[in-house]
């Protein structure tokens, strides 16, 4: 299978930022790409008028174990062109950082939390990294590394009595349940227009 | 032939016979005893918390409705709110990071409650033996009866919770305060304290090739002297 148009158009413009490019499982093209310009990139990839991957489909990591690297995985989609596309970017484990790319897409914002609470990825530039799938008062690491006891590092005992005394309103907030002070979906210009009746049609 | 033709003493209810409740000749009143009473009228009318976290929820949910009807026992109304329930359901897995929260229901639900544990995984972590789940939720709540299955039938389901109902016959009035004293020192801890935790997390032989408290060790049984139950 020839190199898809876009890794040649990548390759043109980022000559030293790819690292590889293969295809899986039958037509999933897939770049690997220099971590320390993941936000350069992609934000050309978003914004290149023959790309368009305007659609961050996930954010998520791979860890392979025995000290490889853990892979940064971004799976896009182009709504114009009809195009997938997985942009990977492998990270050491001694330096475990990218930046957010939560300024191009908002849909990072949680998938980078969840990247990080599960991996220890941290994401530079992310505006509220902080867990989201594991309690908040979690102090035994990163579960889905590859390297973490699949029971966890404390006893029971003491994950029991952690767990009780996690601070309940802190998480189940009413405000956050209902919706207040969640980031406004609809940009503020087409929420005032469907607001003066234009829905009815 | 009309009714009316009918001779007047022969009809079924013309005048109140000088009797009781049962017919002419029966006592106007009936003895029995009061805890009798009480616990009747209580598991006839207990009215279920669903706490449905997983799959064993879809089980409850179909005991609930019609074909097999939890309605027949006095449950039809699942009560969302824990003040207005009298039995928690807890069916399916609960992580760490929700045992508060099943607590605090526990603690929210007035007296006299019961609490049925639904399934493996609420009874005893089933095979979620892993860092994010609660190994039992009898050692968060205190549990009345546990429902084994994964997930278990509505029959069963249907079958602990008439042994709640059989529990609950088996009250006496006199009993009461002691069954049913609420300790407030009690509240938004752990029923189990750290050492049974711990015993129930004993060593338990397994695929996942670990301990259940420690890191990784061999996989090989005969490594592992200390897995084996005593
Ligand atoms: S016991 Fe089985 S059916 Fe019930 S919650 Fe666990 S896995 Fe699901």
């Amino acid at each position: 299978m020839p190199a898809s148009t876009t890794v040649e158009a990548l390759r043109a413009a980022f000559p030293d930022a790819v690292v590889r490019d293969l295809v899986q499982s039958g037509d999933q093209q897939v770049v690997y790409i220099d971590p320390s310009r993941n936000a350069e990139v992609l934000d050309w990839l978003r914004t290149d008028p023959g790309e368009r991957f305007n659609l961050l489909v996930d954010v998520t990591a791979v860890d392979y174990g025995d000290g490889r690297p853990l892979e940064v995985v971004y799976q896009l989609w182009s709504i114009p062109h009809r195009r997938a596309l997985r942009v990977k970017c492998e990270l050491p484990l001694s330096r475990l950082a990218i930046a957010s790319v939560t300024a191009l897409w908002s849909a990072a914002n949680w998938l980078e939390r969840e990247v990080y609470d599960l991996f220890g990825i941290e994401f530079r530039g992310h505006p509220d990294l902080r867990r989201i799938l594991m309690p908040e008062n979690y102090a035994e690491g990163h579960p889905l590394r590859k390297d973490f006891p699949l029971r966890g590092r404390f006893s029971r005992a003491e994950q029991t009595r952690r767990a009780l005394s996690q601070d309940m309103e802190q998480y189940y907030m009413p405000d956050e349940m209902e919706g207040r002070g969640a980031p406004q979906l609809v940009p503020a210009d087409e929420s005032a227009t469907s607001g003066s009746g234009s829905q009815g049609r | 032939m009309g009714l009316s033709e009918q001779p007047a003493e022969r009809l079924p209810v013309a005048s109140s016979p000088p009797g009781g409740v049962l017919g002419a000749g029966t006592p106007t009143f009936l003895t029995t005893r009061l805890d009798f009473v009480v616990n009747w009228a209580r598991r006839n009318s207990l009215w279920p918390m669903p706490f449905g976290t997983a799959c064993c929820a879809i089980e409850m949910m179909a005991a609930a409705a019609s074909n097999f009807d939890l309605a027949r026992f006095g449950m039809e109304r699942m009560s969302f709110s824990p003040r207005q329930a009298d039995v928690l359901i807890c069916a399916g897995r609960v992580p760490y990071k929700l045992a508060p929260v099943l607590r605090r229901i526990w603690d929210q639900m007035p007296q006299p409650k019961w609490a049925v544990s639904m399934g493996a995984c609420a009874s005893s972590g089933g095979v979620f033996d892993v860092y994010s789940m609660v190994q039992g939720i009898d050692t968060i709540i205190p549990v009345d009866v546990y429902v084994p299955g994964c997930p278990p039938r509505p029959e069963g389901l249907i079958y602990g919770l008439m042994m709640i109902q059989e529990k609950i016959r088996e009250e006496r009035l006199s009993e009461h305060g002691t069954l049913r004293a609420e300790d407030p020192a009690a509240v938004a801890r752990a029923r189990a304290d750290a050492e049974e935790v711990l015993a129930l997390s004993g060593p338990f032989g397994n695929s996942t090739r670990q301990n259940r408290v420690s890191g990784p060790t061999g996989s090989d049984a005969s490594d592992r002297p200390d897995d084996r139950i005593p």
